[in-house]
């Protein structure tokens, strides 16, 4: 079973990040990745698939609220107070396994990991 | 260079369509696939808002709750992965989404490039 999962920052979080030097920014990333290197590690030694982007923070954001023509606004939709700051595609065997990938994914200790089973077409 | 386009749309507005109607609109995704070809890399449809489960750890505890992590109307349906050239060229492919003539909402996120480092 394949599984989306979302890795969601708090808005302030992410809000504090933008403030940052870019050198000041880099560094908080090279902090932070032995935790992911771990993560990674740890899923490659459990034969679980991953497959994922980090997402940059822009957004843009696409409707057709009259027919055809298309309109594009700046910012992400919906407006809430977490952020997607990337995904991870994982096989599992079921949501139990799942449950405890997200757990150990980095973000769930700041922000939160949205699981959505995906539909086998 | 990568981007996710996140699909956002009213899911009770879907589930209500009749089976006939909710084909034609896989066709349609279908063709937009076909079309567009292999600047599509990945991308799937995420089953009902109602199967997501969210999971925070805190303080080494981990907390599981059912549900997304945002209750809003309109909910996450689906995303496309592109890998083209441009901001503008994954912009032309969003629009092109056949969810956007149903009223779906797309999100484009351009992915995190890591800095080539000499």
């Amino acid at each position: 079973m394949k599984y989306l999962m979302l890795l969601t920052n708090p808005t302030e979080r992410v809000e504090s990040w933008e403030k940052l030097s870019p050198d000041e920014a880099q560094r908080l990333r090279e902090e932070e990745l032995p935790k992911w290197g771990a993560f990674m590690q740890w899923a490659q030694e459990k034969g679980i698939q991953l497959d994922g982007l980090e997402l940059d923070t822009g957004s843009t954001t696409v409707r057709k609220p009259n027919g055809d023509a298309a309109v594009v606004t700046d910012g992400p939709f919906p407006e809430t107070k977490e952020v997607i700051g990337g995904y991870f595609i994982a096989q599992c065997e079921d949501l139990d396994q799942a449950i405890d990938v997200a757990s150990r994914i980095p973000v769930a200790e700041t922000g939160s990991v949205e699981i959505r089973p995906l539909v086998e077409r | 260079m990568k981007y996710l386009a996140l699909i956002y749309g009213d899911e009770t507005a879907w589930s209500d369509l009749p089976e006939q109607e909710q084909q034609a609109m896989y066709e349609q995704y279908r063709q937009f696939s076909e079309s567009v070809g292999d600047k599509i890399v990945g991308g799937a449809e995420t089953a009902a808002s109602n199967t997501a489960t969210t999971v925070r750890v805190r303080n080494g505890q981990t907390a599981v709750t059912d549900g997304p992590y945002a209750e809003t109307k309109e909910q996450l349906g689906g995303f496309f992965v592109f890998d083209c050239g441009s901001a503008d060229e994954a912009l032309a492919l969003a629009k092109q989404i056949p969810g956007l003539d149903h009223g779906a909402a797309v999100v484009v996120r351009p992915a995190y490039v890591e800095e080539a480092t000499a």
